[in-house]
């Protein structure tokens, strides 16, 4: 359905409802480019939790803070770390991506996080690696864009 | 992709990366409805496979949720 109201600080609102309940996650996708300094514009924010019953329960106990509806279940997916949870139920658009197209494990890509902006973001490098793997079509004409932008940011950090 | 285009974009990048997290996020995160896709309170999937496949049978293909033709999968 379509909303009546939007906040763009939604990143920042999942930040610290998740950091608030010791959620294991990182931002992923098009959402985690913005954060790191991309500019392109996104409609929803993705996040990569650890797979784990308990980090499950303390997701559903962030987005109950965040205002999510959620019914049982739905809460039961969430902690089961079903591999792909879309929900609309909230004051924005979250995916729960607990196995993210071409990145082989959490704990490898929580070992190449990138923590600059003070927000948890999965890798430039394995940002751009897992939209490769997707083959999404909307994500052709994005790729260039990411590399060139991976560039920029790479050699701004060194 | 046009090399001109191309290091125009890099400018942009380079503006942007000046701005704070707070304008990257005001300038960065919009809405727009989407058809199909905003129509339930929540959906879930097996797979990612699972989830591109839904995206396939179930999205407007105009959304581009959709996966690349085989003649564009080379890169």
């Amino acid at each position: 359905m379509p909303r009546d109201q939007f906040n763009p600080s939604q990143a920042q609102e999942v930040a610290v409802a998740f950091a608030t309940h010791s959620v294991d996650y990182m931002f992923i996708g098009k959402s985690g480019a913005i954060l790191l300094g991309y500019p392109g514009t996104t409609q929803d924010v993705d996040v990569f939790p650890l797979k784990d019953p308990d980090n499950g329960r303390r997701i559903l106990a962030a987005l109950k803070d965040l205002g999510f509806s959620l019914d049982d279940t739905l809460a039961a997916e969430i902690i089961a770390g079903k591999d792909f949870v879309q929900i609309k139920s909230g004051p924005f658009d979250i995916d729960l991506v607990f196995a993210p197209d071409g990145l082989e494990s959490y704990a490898e890509a929580k070992a190449r996080m990138d923590t600059s902006t003070g927000f948890p973001v999965l890798n430039i490098r394995d940002i751009i690696a897992s939209k490769r793997a997707a083959r999404r079509a909307r994500d052709l004409i994005e790729l260039p864009l990411l590399e060139a932008f991976r560039e920029v940011y790479e050699k701004r950090q060194k | 992709m046009d090399r001109d285009w191309l290091a125009d974009f890099r400018e942009q990048c380079e503006r942007n990366l000046q701005r704070s997290v707070a304008e990257r996020m005001r300038y960065g995160f919009c809405y727009v409805y989407k058809p199909v896709l905003d129509d339930a309170p929540w959906r879930s999937f097996d797979s990612t496979a699972a989830y591109r496949q839904w995206c396939r049978e179930n999205l407007p293909v105009y959304l581009g949720y959709g996966d690349l033709p085989p003649s564009e999968r080379a890169s």
